[in-house]
């Protein structure tokens, strides 16, 4: 197998989607740049970017293919599958193609990408971002990240290397860290989680997912465990304008 | 008649309401594959038999006797089917650049669409009070996912109106099954649904006529009816959706109601 030679350019910013990426990048050594996209300035709406990703959402990946023409790929759970699909030969954070744990890899990555990432983004929505308090969302999707959590708890209690899938940490456990790092800023804890808790833990030791954290700048969901509801409201002010104007944009088109 | 492929039939299990079940028929369906529908009642999704089948409580799962793996997520499952039982690439291509796309859109159709269509209908229909903010905030976000298929698609020419290359693959399958319950999600007309989106109504359209779907409706429409199912997923006998998981929430038999 030839070394593939690499030429990636990541558009992300600090976030639970965009972090995946750049602790996956971390965790295989590949090399790749990094343009910071401030999404509360709307830099994905632009037209550079939609060239990129038409859906305007970070994270987003440029690439030179091997035919030596540029590919670009868009929606973080792809990018993931990309990444390490080209330049993973040696297994570090996947499975060889076609082996149940790679097929039981997948599963969660989808699982993430359709369940847990959505309904916690909901949660973040209607807990801390929405024009009014309206209790019965709050609580829906709340319970439902609650619920994801003991679907992921259950799976981890039953295994024997502390991660999702198999004897190590794949892209399932990459996809789903910096959701469960944020779960206090969705109103939900992770008191009742013991696993969880202790996962969390193992993977923050990683150094790769230690420096792809803090991609494309200090990533400080965790400090939100030390803090109460009220300095949490506080702080989502400022992203609570931005939300309401883009949804307001939207509702235009 | 060739041989069943696979030789031993694959066991998929469905509730039979909503989309996402038969988002997975439909593609043992295009396929022509050797399959066993498991129909069970949406009041057993979080019980025993099937979260030891899948422990998140959801349809689709499968379970493949000629591999020995069980499977859930359905976009999981088409990649799985693809790459194990699409071996001419039918569906698909085997190119790298190709292949990555058509996972892309995969991707955006799990966390895209699915996730916010299912919250759209359910305040639009199952939610026990009204709460138009939340009914607006979901459309608003159907319309603009739309809206970036129908630029993507009116880019591209006329004989290539499918999300990657020139035909249809998997990845414009997976988004049939939701966008089929558009009209019912938006409550609109499928007129005001279109609107504005002409590539991505032909589209659309292009998938619900082909007989894989047309096979896929009809034993939905008789596995509502032998469960005695409303067009909601509400069985007969019983008013609201609150009220019906009140019922499965207390451990009452709701087929008992239907007489
Ligand atoms: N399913 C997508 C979701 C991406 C996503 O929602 N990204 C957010 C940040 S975490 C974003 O770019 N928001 C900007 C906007 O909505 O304008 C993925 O996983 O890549
Ligand atoms: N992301 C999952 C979603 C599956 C899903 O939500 N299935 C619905 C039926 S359409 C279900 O089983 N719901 C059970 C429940 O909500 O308890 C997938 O695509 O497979």
């Amino acid at each position: 197998m030839t070394e593939a030679k690499s030429d990636i350019h990541l558009y992300t910013d600090q976030t639970a989607n965009g972090i995946k990426i750049s602790m996956l990048l971390e965790e295989l050594g590949v090399p790749y740049k990094v343009t910071a996209i401030d999404i509360s300035k709307n830099t994905q709406k632009e037209p550079w970017f939609l060239e990129i990703n038409p859906n305007g959402r970070i994270p987003a990946l440029t690439d030179t293919f091997t035919d030596g023409s540029p590919i670009r790929l868009f929606e973080s759970g792809s990018i993931m599958q990309y990444l390490v699909d080209r330049y993973d030969t040696e297994h570090k954070v996947s499975y060889p193609r076609g082996t149940r744990e790679y097929w039981e890899v997948n599963n969660w990555l989808f699982w993430q990408m359709g369940g847990l990432g959505p309904m916690q983004g909901q949660a973040n929505h209607f807990a801390r971002y929405a024009p009014e308090k309206i209790q019965y969302a709050i609580d829906r999707y709340q319970n439902e990240t609650r619920r994801l959590y003991r679907v992921m708890e259950t799976q981890l209690s039953k295994s024997t290397s502390g991660y999702l899938v198999g004897d190590k940490c794949t892209v399932a456990d990459l996809a789903c860290w910096g959701w469960v790092a944020g779960s206090n800023w969705a109103g939900v804890s992770l008191d009742d989680f013991p696993h969880l808790n202790a996962w969390l833990d193992r993977v923050l030791a990683r150094p790769g997912v230690e420096r792809g954290r803090h991609v494309p700048k200090k990533h400080t969901a965790l400090e939100n465990r030390h803090k109460t509801e009220e300095e949490m409201d506080k702080e989502a002010g400022k992203t609570r304008a931005w939300v309401q104007q883009s949804m307001a944009a939207d509702a235009k088109k | 008649m060739a041989a069943p492929y696979p030789p031993k039939p694959i066991r998929i299990w469905v509730t039979p309401p909503g989309p996402n079940p038969w988002k997975a028929v439909f593609l043992f369906e295009e396929l022509g594959l050797n399959y066993e529908l498991k129909p069970f009642r949406f009041d057993d999704v979080k019980k025993k038999p099937f979260i030891d089948v899948n422990p998140n409580g959801r349809t689709p799962a499968i379970e493949d006797p000629n591999t020995n793996l069980t499977l859930w997520e359905s976009g999981a499952i088409y990649q799985y089917v693809i790459e194990v039982y699409d071996k001419e690439n039918r569906l698909a291509y085997d190119s790298f650049h190709e292949r990555h796309l058509c996972n892309q859109w995969l991707h955006f159709q799990m966390s895209g669409q699915g996730p916010y269509w299912g919250q759209a209908g359910w305040f639009q229909h199952l939610h026990h009070e009204k709460i138009p903010s939340a009914v607006e905030r979901y459309c608003n976000e159907i319309r603009r996912v739309l809206g970036v298929i129908e630029r993507v698609l009116a880019d591209k020419p006329a004989d290539a109106q499918w999300l990657v290359g020139n035909k249809m693959t998997f990845a414009d399958m997976a988004w049939l099954p939701w966008n089929f319950r558009l009209s019912e999600v938006m409550l609109l007309s499928w007129d005001e649904v279109w609107e504005g989106l002409p590539h991505v109504r032909a589209w659309h359209e292009k998938m619900a006529a082909l007989p894989s779907w047309q096979r896929c409706i009809e034993i939905r429409g008789r596995l509502m009816e032998a469960q005695g199912l409303q067009w909601n997923g509400v069985p007969k006998g019983i008013e609201t959706f609150t009220e019906y998981e009140k019922k499965i929430a207390e451990g009452e038999d709701t087929t008992a109601l239907q007489h």
